[in-house]
């Protein structure tokens, strides 16, 4: 690793001649511009920055390893609390993979349910995004207006689960309330209202001047680049690369659903906000046909080892309440196999690979999260650009520390 | 294949009319009315704790309390699925047989503990349980100072919470900020419901919140 350092220091040497004595800057974990607990040694020369390394592991709280010790169906909250800004997606990943190894379809209206929420949760997840990199770059005011409608999206997720970030919604087989009316109705009057304030997000910095000259040209990475980076999502699409999991390999009903997939030319700071507010209404519009399209019918499987009965048949049926406390007591056999699925998280590709051998807990579960691999861009994107532009391109990765330390 | 759905984002390249707008400074007219105007909108804050509190929705999920049936008598028959199916080991429960006609069956709970601090209030234990005897209410001021303050007992549980479990929540409250020996306290009052919210009023309703404003100035005139 130092040697590597030194490598680049000297390539950099040759490019400038500059003749200040290096310093390393520790950014972070305390600094109000790091995300959640961002460890960034920066060298310096001068205001530029020769090489950045991430130092992860602040959060470090064994999820893989927990996931050894659960039932499959006990695992699901914890997944809140990987990308706790979107954990519905989390979930949904999650819940993907197991029902993959088990070979298992869920109902439709479960289908629809599931990417109804976690398309909320991606607009979510982006309006963080906005508001802190505006924060971070000394734009107060979108921080405000983004969590504004957040707060609406926070409450539609009480209304369907009962939380409101650590939500746990979806569960093997299906999901595990059913959308009532109240929601459905309020889902839809916040989808024909956000798009006039994505506008308003979008009057008050896109066209600042401020707002460009410190996004633009900054933190630039080319198509090639981001592929031999591994990044994936927004951050990927920024640089040109038409690469969308919902569209390249359908999951659930996104091949029946219209939208289109954004993608930036250049691959600067400014691509990626762009790419993220377009996003924003690709998603608005997701949101609005799974409403319309809402078939109706059960939101789970009808396997009661699975999922156990409603509560009332528990207490009349006797074979019912068996279920249930083999369920309770047990959990479930998955058979054994083994299954990785991704899926398109609103940081980029969010993969669960689960081994089972044949038992109620898996025997080895990986996940990959999307923000541990875009975070390793970090030294590629701010090697040569000023201190102060590394604020902007960490808050244009949009990391979220919870599923990078895992 | 053909990837038809692909779009590129419009970057703005710079022209004559985008220095003319720069040096009218027009980028930050615009922004700045914006946020002027909605100096004059409907305020969306909510006065907590001092005036106004929240009432989360029907399904949510705070803190544990324990029920008993219509006659009083506890629900809990302490056959512990609650303790087996929690991911994180937060509930203790202690069976002890009791015929007093305590409890529903002669089976009941000595001990029924759960460490909020440890707890995820994913409500599993609430779907585990065979009578319905715990549930998570919808207290969720459960700051304290000391981490033993964290656990409760079953006799705190028992207590009914100050929501009840069919009242329809969603609304913002009038509250009234209390301070006494056993720490600050928020008391809602359930039946006067408070003015501020941050929802947008729907359009339907015409003449009657014509001069309320919706928090939204482009339809304010
Ligand atoms: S609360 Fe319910 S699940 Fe827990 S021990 Fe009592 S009866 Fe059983
Ligand atoms: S809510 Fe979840 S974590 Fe908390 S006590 Fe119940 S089962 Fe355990």
């Amino acid at each position: 690793m130092i040697d590597d350092k030194k490598n680049i220091r000297d390539e950099f040497d040759d490019e400038e001649a500059v003749s200040t004595k290096e310093m390393t800057l520790s950014f972070g974990p305390q600094h109000p511009s790091a995300h959640g607990v961002l460890h960034l040694l920066l060298g310096l020369q001068g205001e530029k920055v020769t090489w950045a390394d991430p130092d992860i592991g602040y959060l470090h709280r064994g999820t893989e390893k927990i996931a050894e010790n659960l039932l499959y169906h006990q695992f699901v909250p914890y997944t809140d609390r990987l990308d706790y800004m979107s954990s519905m997606s989390n979930n949904l990943g999650y819940v993907l993979a197991v029902e993959k190894v088990m070979d298992l379809e869920v109902p439709e209206r479960a289908q629809y349910l599931r990417v109804l929420c976690a398309e909320l949760s991606r607009l979510a997840g982006h309006l963080v995004c906005i508001g802190a990199w505006g924060v971070d770059l000394g734009a107060m005011t979108v921080l405000l207006y983004a969590f504004r409608e957040r707060e609406m999206i926070m409450d539609l997720f009480e209304m369907i689960c009962g939380a409101r970030m650590t939500l746990s919604y979806m569960r093997i087989g299906g999901v595990r309330w059913d959308a009532n009316e109240e929601f459905l109705t309020k889902c839809k009057e916040l989808m024909e209202y956000m798009p006039e304030r994505i506008d308003e997000y979008e009057r008050l910095i896109t066209g600042n001047r401020v707002w460009i000259k410190r996004n633009k040209n900054v933190g630039i990475v080319s198509a090639n680049d981001a592929i031999d980076l591994g990044l994936t999502g927004p951050n990927l699409r920024a640089s040109g690369v038409p690469w969308d999991i919902r569209k390249d390999e359908p999951y659930l009903i996104y091949d029946k659903l219209d939208f289109e997939v954004p993608v930036g030319s250049v691959g600067d700071c400014f691509d990626r906000y762009l790419v993220r507010i377009a996003e924003m209404r690709q998603t608005i519009r997701i949101i609005s046909q799974c409403l319309e399209k809402l078939p109706e019918g059960p939101v789970v499987v009808d396997m009661p080892e699975i999922v156990p009965p409603p509560k009332d048949e528990v207490y009349n049926n006797m074979e019912e309440l068996i279920h249930h406390f083999k369920y309770v007591s047990h959990g479930f056999k998955v058979s054994e196999g083994e299954a990785y699925h991704a899926i398109e998280a609103p940081k980029g590709e969010l993969g669960f690979y689960i081994k089972s051998n044949g038992g109620e807990k898996p025997e080895r579960l990986k996940i990959r999260s999307p923000t541990f691999v875009n975070l390793q861009s970090t030294h590629h994107l701010a090697k040569g650009e000023y201190m102060a532009d590394v604020v902007a391109i960490i808050s244009s990765l949009d990391p979220v520390f919870g599923e990078c330390d895992k | 294949m053909k990837k038809d759905y692909i779009k590129v984002v419009e970057r703005d390249t710079p022209g004559v009319v985008d220095i003319i707008k720069k040096t009218l400074f027009v980028d930050f007219i615009k922004g700045m009315s914006l946020t002027i105007r909605y100096n004059f909108t409907r305020t969306i804050s909510m006065q907590y704790p001092d005036k106004e509190k929240w009432i989360p929705y029907q399904r949510f999920r705070g803190a544990h309390t324990l029920n008993r049936d219509e006659q009083g008598r506890e629900l809990c028959v302490a056959c512990e699925l609650c303790v087996k199916v929690c991911p994180t080991d937060c509930i203790t429960v202690v069976p002890m047989e009791d015929d007093t006609g305590r409890g529903i069956a002669d089976r009941v709970a000595k001990v029924w503990r759960v460490d909020l601090a440890r707890c995820f209030f994913c409500g599993y234990c609430e779907d585990a349980c065979p009578t319905t005897a715990v549930r998570l209410g919808r207290d969720y001021e459960l700051a304290c100072i000391k981490l033993e303050d964290s656990v409760r007992n079953k006799e705190q549980l028992l207590k009914p919470q100050q929501i009840p479990e069919n009242f329809k929540g969603g609304m913002v409250v009038k509250a009234r900020y209390e301070r006494n020996k056993s720490g600050p306290k928020v008391k809602g009052n359930l039946f006067e419901k408070s003015d501020s919210y941050w929802w947008p009023i729907p359009k339907k309703c015409d003449d009657k919140c014509d001069n309320n404003g919706d928090g939204n100035p482009d339809k304010d005139k």
